[in-house]
């Protein structure tokens, strides 16, 4: 009692608190942005330090805020307007925190407070350095501060402060809810981190503005923030994957990516930072690119608010209200704003700008970096015409068309495909120009080897191709071209097989024959990559073991040591490859049987057979779980038992009253995949369910090659490199 | 110099048409016109016998599911009207977030007589994401 009415009475007060905190915070981080211009500009350290304090101050701020906000969740405040709608007294605590991220408003403040943090740091990293670079950096992360401070005040319309509380002093008896479907744990982490990513890119844009703001135009800024950069490639990478095995694992479809557009705004900076990282190496060797560094790293920055925007905003869900939410001015005029500002930037530095050097020849490292970029950024506009089309189409045709995933699946492939080359190809062709000598001594076993390969698995290709469906890409042919109904009969239940054209993975025609030629590049193109990288790691290792007169395994252990950039990059680009493999095999080969069956039916997936044994149930704190029982068979040998489910919840909140939980079970590198309709009550009397089984061939790569990748991030991240001056930058 | 220069700009020239080609060609091959349930009645002939997207809300109370038959059929209906249209949907469960009166985005095959949609993917708003701009109306029940 006595713990009740004092949290009634600090609940009477925090919210205020709260709000104060993000009122004073405009007034600190506008004092950062004049105290650290007026220090840099007329060189008084007073000043500078005073600016950097005001960072400091910042974040303190809106830590405040942020945490009267995550206290009003957890002590169940329902007279907070923001806390009404996205949690609910029995919702489990882990989700009344994550509800802090659950709608735009809180989304908002969750990503201001990770910015200041991120301001704090770089304040904290120069600490002695009393460097310059760092403090006109601090400038433009202090102004986009200031713009999401504006908007998470609650001043322009169309976005609450998420610390406002419901009029009149009334409170609601309950909140809404969180959405079931968000109630679990990748999805709880899965915004957070992307949001992270995203945030963190601020940094190295930061660095770029303070560099053509301080004339310090050499590769200075990009060392200095190259692990900011890497830290956000990493995170991203982890963000996206979270989404997509979220997806898998929650929404029933048995896929991980469906080119929807919200994910396809989370890839987009992913992508240019991949592109950043690899041009900035040209910049740091060969002093190329230095205007494009810039462009590339403004772009990231701006994509990561453009995919906020989109995220949060909801333009996407009703691309109708494109134009006319208030929200979506803010956005873009900032995006423009300060667009037009490093333009105008750049413009003023061009003379020192200018490039060193330029390309010698089409063929060698400078040149398949430069491809690098280009089929990135490419892929990049690619993706983001295909999402944004039912708006330009609209603008342009005066008739809404919109492209569905077999566009991106089409359009993807071949600039993907080429990726996945240069990802070997890169690392070992020379700089300046490529020579014969070169050519014999690195690239001729990897072709070799990779043309091996091909022609092994192309049997194997070719008849799982015979046996796979294609159902992803429906939409990219007329219906009855892109359906064969094998049969309709109940007994059997209905199996679809694809059309040609339909999944590009699977095979092109070419008159009566079909062969899978993209999956045959796939095949070629990563045992070229993996041989190629193998080569570097075990020619460096040797090299080194002879040197030193050491072991093999302390040679390549020290070579990762010395270099951790170049092999951490190597590892990753091995993840790539493994991820490559995985999206083949489990996006152009999977199988789909959907049927209704009875207590003790069975059917049939590839080599495996499904008996529907029995049925469940489990009570959970704020759902029912009821499922079924399946035995699973091959070739009459019991393999596994596998437990598909859905979930009752008994508070629906703003979801559905019931959630499809697919039971997965992997063989391997494949995976078995079960989801189920509707369970009747009467499912133990003879009543029916709808099942949909899946075989994903190879799945598991993807997530084992994203590890991998991740782990290469780590490697890479661990080398510091410090700015040394090269006498012609000086 | 010149010359390579000249191989340098040759080579961007093909890589950007050949990307500029690959969406051209994309787009002409799988968009599909997209309407609203009105729209759609609107342009019922242009519309009848393709493939098409709808995008509206859900007809409170239209849906019901035939488990026998591994079958959804429901309404689109216009956000702020009364147009429907008719959907099939078969041999696919039903999304998660399948509510009365929620989002829904529908692809597949019209048919002008029946003003029917035989379904090849019903997708329910994106349950992570999505949030309209805060609306006035939204706390009405608590003013």
């Amino acid at each position: 009692m006595l713990m009740e009415k004092i949290v009634n009475s600090i609940q009477q007060v925090t919210a205020e608190l709260g709000q104060a905190a993000i009122w004073l915070s405009v007034l600190s981080a506008i004092w950062g942005i004049v105290a650290l211009s007026i220090g840099l500009r007329r060189r008084k350290p007073d000043y500078l330090q005073s600016g950097r304090n005001a960072l400091i101050a910042t974040f303190i701020l809106i830590s405040i805020a942020t945490s009267t906000l995550i206290f009003g969740f957890v002590t169940d405040d329902f007279s907070l307007r923001y806390v009404v709608k996205v949690s609910s007294a029995e919702q489990p605590l882990l989700y009344k925190i994550t509800a802090l991220w659950g709608k735009m408003s809180g989304s908002l403040l969750f990503w201001l407070w990770v910015l200041t943090f991120c301001g704090g740091i770089v304040v904290w990293q120069n600490r002695k350095a009393n460097d310059t670079l760092a403090d006109y950096a601090l400038i433009p992360i202090a102004v986009v501060e200031l713009f999401f401070i504006m908007l998470v005040t609650g001043l322009l319309e169309g976005i609450h402060n998420p610390l406002e509380r419901l009029p009149n002093g009334l409170a609601a008896p309950d909140g809404e809810g969180m959405n079931p479907l968000l109630q679990t744990p990748s999805m709880a982490f899965h915004p957070p981190t992307l949001y992270v990513g995203w945030i963190s890119l601020t940094v190295p844009f930061a660095f770029a503005v303070g560099s053509l703001a301080s004339g310090r135009i050499s590769s200075e800024w990009i060392l200095r923030s190259r692990r900011w950069t890497l830290f956000s490639w990493i995170v991203l990478t982890v963000g996206i994957t979270l989404g997509g095995h979220w997806a898998y694992q929650e929404l029933g479809w048995g896929g991980y990516w469906a080119w929807d557009p919200v994910e396809n705004v989370s890839f987009l900076p992913w992508l240019l930072a991949t592109a950043f990282l690899h041009s900035v190496m040209i910049q740091e060797k060969r002093n190329m690119l230095k205007i494009w560094n810039i462009l590339l790293i403004t772009l990231s920055f701006q994509f990561t608010i453009l995919g906020t925007y989109i995220t949060r905003s909801g333009i996407i869900d009703s691309v109708h209200a494109f134009a006319k939410t208030d929200i979506s001015w803010y956005f873009l005029g900032f995006i423009l704003v300060s667009t037009a500002g490093v333009i105008c930037l750049v413009v003023y530095r061009w003379q020192r700008l200018k490039s060193a050097n330029r390309l010698e020849s089409l063929l060698s490292r400078e040149s398949a970096f430069v491809l690098n970029n280009w089929l990135l950024v490419g892929l990049t506009l690619i993706i983001l015409w295909g999402t944004l089309w039912p708006i330009i189409s609209e603008a342009i045709q005066k008739e809404k068309t919109a492209v569905p995933e077999a566009f991106f699946n089409q359009v993807v492939i071949i600039p993907g495909l080429l990726l996945l080359f240069l990802t070997g190809a890169g690392p070992i062709i020379s700089w300046r120009k490529i020579t014969p000598n070169n050519f014999r001594r690195m690239f001729m076993s990897p072709i070799f080897i990779g043309l091996i390969a091909a022609v092994i698995s192309w049997p194997i290709l070719a008849f799982s191709a015979n046996t796979a469906v294609v159902l992803s890409d429906e939409a990219a042919v007329p219906l009855d071209e892109a359906f064969v109904q094998v049969s309709n009969d109940p007994q059997v239940g209905t199996e679809t097989t694809g059309n040609i054209f339909a999944n590009m993975w699977n095979f092109l025609t070419f008159g009566e024959k079909t062969i899978p030629i993209y999956s045959l590049l796939c095949i070629f193109a990563s045992v070229f990559v993996l041989v190629a990288i193998f080569n570097e790691f075990y020619r460096g290792a040797r090299l080194r073991a002879k040197r030193q007169t050491t072991t093999f395994l302390k040679g390549l252990w020290q070579l990762i040591q010395r270099n951790k950039r170049r092999y951490g990059g190597y590892i990753i680009h091995i993840g790539i490859v493994i991820v490559y493999i995985g999206i083949m095999g489990s996006k152009g080969y999977f199988q789909l049987k959907s049927d209704t069956l009875q207590l003790g039916d069975s059917m049939t997936v590839g080599n495996y057979r499904f008996t529907l044994l029995d049925t469940y149930q489990e009570k959970h704190g704020n759902y029912d779980r009821l499922g079924l029982i399946f035995d699973v068979e091959k070739d009459g040998k019991h393999v596994t038992t596998m437990k598909p489910a859905r979930h009752y919840y008994y508070t629906t909140g703003q979801g559905d009253d019931n959630t499809i939980e697919s039971a997965i079970h992997s063989i391997g590198m494949n995976d078995l995949y079960i989801a189920l309709g509707d369970i009747p009550p009467n499912i133990n009397n003879g009543g029916v369910v709808n099942v949909q089984i899946y075989h994903n061939p190879l799945i598991k790569l993807v997530w084992i090659g994203i590890a991998a990748m991740v782990i290469g991030g780590f490697v890479a991240i661990a080398e510091k490199q410090e700015y040394k001056p090269r006498p012609s930058e000086a | 110099m010149k010359n390579r220069r000249l191989k340098v700009l040759a080579a961007s020239i093909i890589i950007l048409t050949a990307m500029v080609l690959l969406v051209v060609s994309g787009i002409r091959k799988t968009s599909v016109r997209h309407y609203s349930p009105a729209g759609l009645i609107a342009n019922a002939e242009t519309a009848d016998a393709q493939n098409i997207q709808v995008d509206g809300v859900i007809s409170e109370g239209s849906s019901t599911w035939d488990a026998a038959n591994f079958k959804l059929t429901f309404a689109v209906r216009e956000r702020e009207g009364t147009e429907t249209i008719n959907v099939i949907y078969e041999d696919n469960l039903k999304p998660d977030n399948f509510n009365d009166g929620g989002s829904v985005y529908v692809e597949g095959r019209y048919d002008a007589e029946k003003n029917s949609v035989v379904a090849t993917k019903v997708q329910t708003k994106c349950a992570s994401k999505y949030e309209g701009v805060d609306s006035p109306k939204d706390m009405e029940s608590y003013e």
